[in-house]
């Protein structure tokens, strides 16, 4: 598991314009990083309010409802999200030009 | 008169009490003076004997140290006055009984009288009772009301004694009255005090009698004194105690913050759980040979968790990939999608096609792709033999890859093989069961569902029944008559081998062993050796699942049957040079085209010795397959890199197009497959590339039904349409007048 886990996190570092690939835990500490520790320990912060607040939307919407992606685009790059009770994967990319 | 006497009484009074108070002072002090022998100057001188005389001693009630009458100043009157009496003498008391009594001569009594109070009959307790009160600090207390009384008698008189002013005022001023008053008061005193001090009373009571008859002339109202039965309530207040606060302070109990949201989904939740563990409990109920089961199970439930939890970490991972490649190559997905070359419209009866994605493995780079096929369940997947077909650098091992379309990066599923592949086929029945032919001759059938770190799920055995040669190809079969899957494979030793896929291990049967028009060569002992023709390609009928034909590498087609082991059912010299694919047209099952070395590609049908057509595509044709969406056209990959689309009801001499997909100095091209599908191709080089071609609209035009039956299907018309250009083709008898305009045409 461990080196699945390891060769999963290099394969998709290794893609073109990924940034950086950020595993936080369930209490939002991120245990495994591509990222500068403060940029990591800031994006994992700030992931999981938003995961939170995201979730609530759609569970308050139709409780039997659950987020399963998250997806933000801004100008300078795309953060891809996938939540889980337990762990959060980030994943930053840069568009290509 | 009598204001004077009260006030003189008053002034005694006070003297009294004040001298009291200074002497009770003074005796506390006494133990402190130095009790210094002081010898007065008129000490009368006695004789030395006198004062050794002994003297008897004696015990007696009488304390001789005790003064009668003494005397202190008194600074306020400026006089001597006589000092109250000290303490009794020697005498202890052992019980205090607090009397009303006073004697009758007493300065109290004397005022008391002259206050108008009782007479004759006044209770006394005798003086050394008396004495011993007064020397009590309660006596002073108890005193000073009364002596408080007096002057506030006269304004007062009626409220400090409710009960029997009553009765004085109803009497008015009526002397008569009064006098009964006081008589009757002497009397109950009189009563009173008769016993032991009947004589003190008496000795002294005409003086108190005359004093109470002044009293009384003067004063007509006689107030009586408080007994048992006549008195007076007093309040009074007591201390008011100084206020003050006691507080203390505990040990904090501990705090701790706690907040958290309330949401619907929150209660949604809460409710879900609620009833899950209900459910639990009643399941608990149940009898306990039925729980068992469940005990295991629950032994397992960290494991299970810990299985869950990483089956949607890798899900979670995968989706993430997907993302990821969906940004990078999101151009490639439109076009894939949406765009389609809009010069076909201009160019009647010519395509192109679109490079799409480009699959690359990065361990691979140096190894061909031998093998290329799309996957017949996920329209997406498909599957990569890695090998090498330059046989005098042969690379040391091979790899079996999956790709997705959608995941160009990294192969969905990889696997290292210790010999390079050659051939792969997928099982159509379960579509991740993959049998694969390998270049030292053995075949394996990969599980893509099991994890990447387990290897093959089933491997010829390398000693019994493994080929002697490359295994040039490898099919699917249809199932054995007891349910077993059965694989086929022909090899360069020249037989063609079935596997039977038993539980466990593989099972080889041989069918038949291709023999070769070669007559025996003579060995070095004089033996003969027969050589055995080098199979290079096979392939199922569609429909008749014993039918078969394989292609040698001397470029016969041979059909066999599995029902015969040592002869062809037919047999034809399709080429020369090997063959390297025969494909069974989809929709006529009698139509199949076969490519080879000889750089053509020929169309055959099942019976004629000569094929329904020819082509020369001029170099290699490594491979050649039938269109799944339309029974006239074919695709196929040469090794100068270019792939060749023929449309046969467009032009039957002509490929509608041709593209180079790879350049042809350094790739060739070697497999092609179609889509089943979506409108996309795949071809995999030299260079362990696969290259994912889109077919432009011309290349795959569907027919239109005619006007006459509308209710044709896609597919009769597509067979209808064959069949209109078999008639076509086959009507005049000899038919190489088509192969002939070709090379004309060339």
């Amino acid at each position: 598991m461990a080196n699945e886990a390891e060769e999963t996190v290099r394969k998709l570092a290794m893609h073109k314009g990924v940034v950086g690939v950020i595993i936080v835990n369930g209490e939002g500490i991120p245990i495994k990083t591509t990222l500068e520790n403060h940029v990591s320990v800031q994006y994992a912060g700030l992931m999981s309010a938003l995961v939170d607040k995201a979730k609530s939307v759609v569970r308050d919407l139709d409780p039997s409802n659950d987020l399963t992606f998250l997806r933000i685009r801004s100008k300078k790059s795309e953060v891809m999200v996938a939540p889980d009770k337990d762990f959060i994967l980030i994943v930053v990319q840069n568009p290509v030009e | 008169m009598s204001s004077d006497t009260s006030s003189d009484n008053e002034d005694d009074k006070d003297t009294a009490s004040k001298s009291r108070g200074n002497l009770a002072e003074d005796e506390t002090l006494d133990w402190l003076k130095p009790r210094a022998l002081l010898v007065p100057e008129d000490q009368e001188d006695v004789p030395e004997a006198e004062l050794d005389e002994e003297i008897g001693r004696f015990l007696t009630t009488i304390n001789p140290q005790w003064v009668a009458d003494e005397v202190a100043y008194h600074y306020g009157q400026a006089k001597f006055v006589v000092k109250p009496k000290p303490t009794f003498g020697k005498a202890y008391p052992l019980y205090i009984y607090q009397g009303t009594a006073i004697r009758k001569d007493s300065d109290e009594a004397k005022a008391q009288i002259a206050a108008g109070y009782g007479k004759v009959g006044f209770d006394d307790a005798g003086p050394k009772r008396a004495k011993a009160k007064k020397s009590t600090t309660e006596l002073e207390e108890e005193e000073e009301p009364e002596a408080d009384a007096p002057p506030t008698e006269e304004n007062k008189a009626e409220e400090d004694v409710p009960d029997e002013e009553k009765a004085n005022e109803v009497g008015g001023e009526d002397h008569e009255a009064t006098q009964a008053d006081t008589a009757a008061d002497e009397e109950t005193e009189a009563v009173a005090d008769e016993g032991a001090e009947e004589q003190v009373p008496e000795d002294e009571g005409g003086g108190g009698e005359s004093q109470v008859e002044e009293v009384i002339e003067i004063k007509p109202r006689v107030k009586k004194l408080a007994n048992q039965f006549n008195f007076c309530e007093r309040a009074a207040l007591t201390y008011n105690f100084p206020k003050r606060s006691v507080d203390t302070q505990t040990v904090p109990p501990p705090r701790a913050n706690f907040g958290a949201t309330c949401l619907q989904s929150i209660i949604f939740d809460f409710y879900q759980e609620d009833y899950a563990r209900k459910q639990r409990e009643k399941e608990e109920e149940k009898p306990k040979r039925l729980r068992k089961k469940t005990a295991k199970h629950v032994k397992s439930a960290q494991q299970i968790h810990d299985e869950q939890l990483a089956q949607r970490i890798r899900e979670a991972w995968t989706i993430l990939e997907r993302l990821v490649n969906q940004n990078i190559f999101d151009e490639i997905a439109q076009d894939y999608r949406y765009w389609d070359d809009p010069s076909d419209e201009f160019r009647e009866g010519m395509g192109s096609l679109l490079p799409l994605w480009k699959f690359q493995f990065e361990p691979m780079r140096s190894h061909a792709v031998c093998d290329v096929q799309w996957n017949p369940h996920y329209q997406d997947l498909f599957a990569v033999a890695y090998g090498s077909l330059d046989f005098t650098q042969q690379q040391k091992e091979g790899c079996l890859c999956l790709y997705s379309i959608k995941n160009p990066a990294f192969p969905e599923y990889s696997i290292i093989t210790e010999s390079p592949i050659i051939c792969l086929d997928v099982y159509k029945e379960t579509p991740y069961l993959i049998c694969i032919g390998r270049y030292d001759g053995n075949v394996c059938v990969y599980n893509a569902q099991l994890t990447l770190e387990s290897s093959y799920q089933y491997k010829s055995d390398s000693v019994r029944d493994k080929h002697s040669n490359i295994v040039w190809e490898i099919k699917w079969g249809a199932r054995m008559i007891d349910g077993e899957a059965s694989f086929f494979s022909i090899s360069g030793d020249g037989r063609v081998v079935q596997w039977a896929v038993m539980p466990g291990e593989l099972q080889a049967t041989t069918i038949i062993t291709l023999q070769s028009n070669v007559p025996p060569i003579p060995g070095p002992d004089g033996t003969l050796l027969t050589v055995n023709s080098c199979g290079s390609c096979i392939c199922f009928h569609p429909e008749k699942a014993d039918i078969f034909m394989v292609g040698t590498e001397d470029g016969m087609i041979h059909t066999c049957s599995l029902k015969y082991n040592r002869n062809y059912v037919r047999s034809v010299q399709g080429h020369h040079m090997p063959v390297y694919r025969i494909h069974y047209n989809n929709y006529n099952n009698s139509i199949y085209a076969s490519c080879s070395g000889d750089w053509r590609v020929k169309i055959w049908e099942d019976g004629r010795d000569e094929p329904l057509f020819m082509f020369e595509l001029g170099s290699p044709v490594g491979d050649v397959k039938w269109a799944p969406y339309s029974s006239t056209v074919f695709a196929a990959c040469t090794a100068d890199g270019k792939v060749y689309v023929y449309d046969l009801n467009v032009n039957k001499y002509r490929p509608i197009c041709v593209q180079a997909v790879v350049s042809k100095k350094t790739k060739k091209l070697t497999r092609v497959d179609f889509n089943p599908r979506l409108p996309v191709i795949v071809c995999g080089d030299t260079k362990g590339t696969c290259h994912v071609v889109k077919l432009s609209p011309n290349l795959r035009v569907m027919c239109k039904p005619p006007k006459k039956a509308q209710v044709a299907d896609q597919r009769t018309l597509q067979i209808m349409k064959l069949d209109k250009l078999l008639s076509l083709v086959r009507d005049p008898p000899f038919q190489t007048g088509v192969v002939d305009e070709k090379f004309d045409d060339d």
